[in-house]
């Protein structure tokens, strides 16, 4: 039986995988490095952007607020006055845990991997409102490049620390970059904000020793593709059924693997269950098959937001490997 | 080009630096003030279908709605009434629970632009609050509800079936939002559902003035 690594790099590289990859099997996300504060259930914080959050008890994740009060930059032309970047410096003690959990891993086997979020066109929009953030893109596009230059500025600046400290194999990056039937913005406008500045963080993390790039993006996002491949994504983390996936694989495969095409708002609720899980991972399983795919919830982490959804779906993947393998 | 199709092109092109000028000239122009309101909903209705058809995409959107409503605010003291164009009231929130609203501020704009008055609730709005809406307000033709999470589906259904059960009358009843189908709006007894809200200003439009 192939390691975690071995199957994945397989299925990656249209090879002899011995069985699905499952889910974020071959991951070790190290969840203990220091970033930033984040929100739990009940609370409302500000974190060092001095972006304010809630999450009310009994909502499934937190929520940025934008009123006028709470809103960070309001007038994009003043963002050098108003936003203000947080240290990457943390002290022993906040990354021993961290240290720990990534000397525990068995490279052999999976990939030490950083967690980064918010991504810098969800930093744009939790700084604004989406409102404010997209209209800037045409507003105000000169001051707009510079924000996001300062952002990835900061990435690469985190990025130095955590691969001191941690010395990760793969990075696993948040930005959600459409709805689900569509991108956000158009392939042009995406291109002309966003690619060179990806391509350049992208590029400090793998050439400081980072093998693999998960890029999460729980949407619709096939137009963004060819954008993805060039800035460096080795895998899309949260394609949604809506891409027709099996399409973009016979076109991208080799270039792109997908990872998805279990679309978490229908499989994951209060009622959900195993027989409908099962069914959409058969489905997933033998429209996309052996290669360059990855069947997986689309949630950004290796959870569900109800117990035992996560589970299940990961029951019924190892059955598909057993059919089709 | 005539004044009032530059005025329509560049709402299309969400130029509200430039329409408020243009609706002034056409008016100097003794352009009707009808007409040019007229040309602008065309205007949105096209960016509403472009839309739909993935041809353009959240910022070409949002910008059309302000040049709209940049060229509105020059237009309004020379209108008859209030807005001119009227299919009547529309109330509009995002269910209780769920707080997106990217989606519904779309729709919202767009039902503007073909000739509702919005009310906007906006996130989080619970069933006493729509029907507090309905009561307060003159006119309510439509009542519109989002929904982005499957997890306040069941919020979603129970609005639309105590607006149903309340006895209040004269308006119709849509939903839309990412995991709103268009079997689950017909389970639940809304009155129309649509895909994005380029589709929906159309529905919208053709509930109320059938
Ligand atoms: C942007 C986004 C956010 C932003 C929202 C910003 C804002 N101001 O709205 C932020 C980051 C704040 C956020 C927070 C959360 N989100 Co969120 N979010 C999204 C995302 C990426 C896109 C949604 C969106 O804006 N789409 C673009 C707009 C234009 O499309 P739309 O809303 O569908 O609206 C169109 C149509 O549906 C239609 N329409 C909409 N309403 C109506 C109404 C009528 C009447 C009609 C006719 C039509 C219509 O017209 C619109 C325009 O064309 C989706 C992922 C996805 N793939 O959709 C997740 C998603 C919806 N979020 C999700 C979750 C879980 C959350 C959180 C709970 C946790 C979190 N932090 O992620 C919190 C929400 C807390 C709460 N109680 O609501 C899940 C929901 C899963 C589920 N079980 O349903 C999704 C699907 C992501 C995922 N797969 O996990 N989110």
């Amino acid at each position: 039986m192939l390691t975690k690594k071995q199957n994945l790099l397989e299925t990656m590289n249209g090879g002899n995988p011995d069985r699905f990859v499952n889910q974020y099997e071959f991951l070790d996300i190290i969840l203990e490095a220091p970033l930033r504060t984040r929100p739990q259930p009940g609370d409302i914080i500000t974190n060092e952007w001095g972006i304010t959050y809630s999450w009310p008890e009994g909502q499934l994740g937190p929520f940025p607020i934008h009123d006028d009060e709470h809103r960070v930059l309001k007038d994009i032309t003043k963002w050098r006055d108003v936003v203000k970047c947080p240290s990457v410096e943390f002290s022993d003690e906040r990354w021993a845990p961290a240290i720990e959990h990534a000397n525990s891993v068995d490279r052999d086997d999976k990939y030490v991997t950083v967690f980064f979020a918010s991504g810098t066109f969800e930093m744009t929009h939790n700084l604004m409102g989406m409102e404010d953030a997209m209209m800037a893109l045409y507003e105000e596009p000169e001051y707009m490049h510079e924000l996001i230059e300062f952002l990835t500025d900061y990435e690469l600046r985190y990025a130095e620390q955590i691969i001191e400290r941690i010395k990760p194999n793969a990075l696993f990056h948040h930005d959600d970059w459409g709805g689900q039937i569509a991108s956000f913005m158009s392939p042009d406008m995406f291109a002309e904000f966003f690619l060179e500045p990806y391509k350049k963080a992208y590029k400090f993390w793998k050439d400081n020793g980072i093998e693999l790039i998960v890029h999460h993006s729980d949407s619709y996002a096939a137009n963004l593709v060819p954008h993805m491949i060039d800035m460096g994504i080795d895998i899309w983390q949260g394609v949604m059924t809506t891409n027709n996936t099996p399409e973009l694989i016979k076109k991208y495969g080799p270039d792109l693997t997908f990872m998805g095409e279990l679309d978490s708002g229908v499989l994951d609720h209060p009622t959900w269950d195993k027989e409908t899980i099962a069914e959409h991972v058969k489905k997933a399983c033998e429209t996309c098959g052996k290669h360059y795919f990855i069947p997986c919830l689309t949630q950004g982490l290796h959870f569900s937001s109800f117990p035992g959804v996560y589970d299940a779906a990961t029951e019924a993947i190892n059955e598909m490997s057993k059919k089709m393998f | 080009m005539s004044k009032i199709e530059e005025v329509k092109a560049h709402v299309e092109k969400g130029k509200s630096k430039i329409v408020p000028q243009l609706v002034q000239e056409a008016l100097d122009a003794g352009e009707a003030p009808q007409e040019i309101l007229q040309a602008m909903v065309d205007g949105m209705g096209v960016v509403g279908d472009k839309f739909s058809a993935g041809e353009i995409f959240v910022p070409e959107m949002l910008i059309a709605a302000k040049a709209m409503s940049k060229g509105v605010e020059v237009l309004k003291p020379h209108l008859a009434g209030d807005s001119g164009i009227s299919l009547g009231t529309c109330v509009i929130g995002t269910v209780a629970g769920d707080l997106h609203d990217i989606g519904k501020n779309l729709v919202a704009m767009m039902l503007e632009s073909t000739g509702f008055k919005i009310v906007d609730l906006g996130v989080d709005v619970s069933t006493e609050k729509f029907l507090n809406a309905i009561k307060e307000n003159d006119n309510v033709t439509l009542v519109t509800l989002s929904g982005l999470l499957s997890t306040t589906m069941p919020a979603m259904k129970q609005s639309v079936a105590d607006i149903k059960a309340s006895g209040l009358t004269g308006f119709h009843v849509i939903v839309g939002g990412a995991p709103v189908t268009p079997e689950f709006a017909k389970e639940i007894g809304a009155d129309g559902y649509s895909p994005d809200a380029g589709s929906a200003a159309v529905l919208a439009k053709k509930l109320v003035t059938a």
